[in-house]
């Protein structure tokens, strides 16, 4: 698949930021980073998009955030994964698996 | 996050709009500047930079008011909310049906009651297995 066409299906912004944060707290501009990173930069979020999802997931107390001092001494806002939000991850990661499988049975289909 | 945390942020976002509106735009503008960076370390010059990382990110103004819009929500889930308030209700009858039937001599309205009751009940336990049945995506 061409980077250029590796769009994000619908509900997957949400797993992969939760994903991101189950590395460890990051600020908003370093968990795009890091998707990239653990995609094998095949996957790039629209950064734009990226907030109002971290906001959302925010508001169901899956994330949590703080004010503190990034890397090159600047003021950010740091995202970390709350207890829910660990959880969630494990039903959204068994979602998608069934979901792939299930995609992959019927694209195999005669 | 704790519903007492979430409470209290729904609450203070209400009560501080241009707060969290000035709390988002930093938040925004440390991304933009974090691009800016790296976009001059690949090689452009500032202005090129600043400009690709604006692009890059989208219509600023609109993802601003998007955050502010989202924080401003109501943190809980509605349907929860309608449960709980079923079975309040459901508590509620119980409690005068119990009444009634302690009403020495039974009449038609202690016998109404009770209807009521076993149906608000009913209608609760409906609503709650519903609700906590897992979603299908």
């Amino acid at each position: 698949m061409s980077k250029a066409k590796a769009g994000l299906l619908q509900g997957t912004l949400d797993m992969l930021i939760l994903k991101a944060l189950a590395l460890g707290p990051l600020h908003g501009y370093g968990i795009g980073q890091r998707i990239a990173q653990i995609s094998g930069d095949e996957l790039r979020i629209e950064e734009g998009s990226l907030y109002p999802g971290l906001y959302r997931l925010e508001q169901r107390g899956w994330i949590d955030s703080e004010w503190d001092l990034s890397e090159n001494n600047q003021r950010a806002k740091f995202y970390k994964l709350t207890r829910a939000g660990r959880k969630q991850l494990i039903i959204e990661e068994q979602n998608w698996e069934r979901l792939a499988s299930a995609t992959m049975k019927a694209l195999r289909a005669n | 996050m704790s519903r007492v945390k979430q409470t209290v942020n729904f609450l203070y976002a209400w009560q501080h709009p241009d707060e969290i509106a000035d709390e988002v735009e930093a938040e925004l503008s440390f991304h933009l500047q974090m691009r800016t960076h790296d976009n001059i370390e690949k090689g452009m010059t500032p202005h090129e930079a600043k400009l690709a990382a604006s692009q890059s990110f989208g219509d600023f103004d609109q993802v601003k008011l998007s955050c502010c819009e989202i924080k401003r929500g109501f943190p809980f889930d509605l349907r929860r909310l309608r449960m709980g308030f079923y079975i309040a209700i459901a508590c509620i009858a119980g409690g005068v049906s119990l009444w009634a039937v302690n009403i020495p001599h039974h009449n038609l309205f202690s016998v109404l009651w009770q209807l009521v009751a076993i149906a608000v009940l009913m209608r609760a336990f409906l609503i709650g297995r519903r609700h906590n049945r897992p979603h299908s995506d």
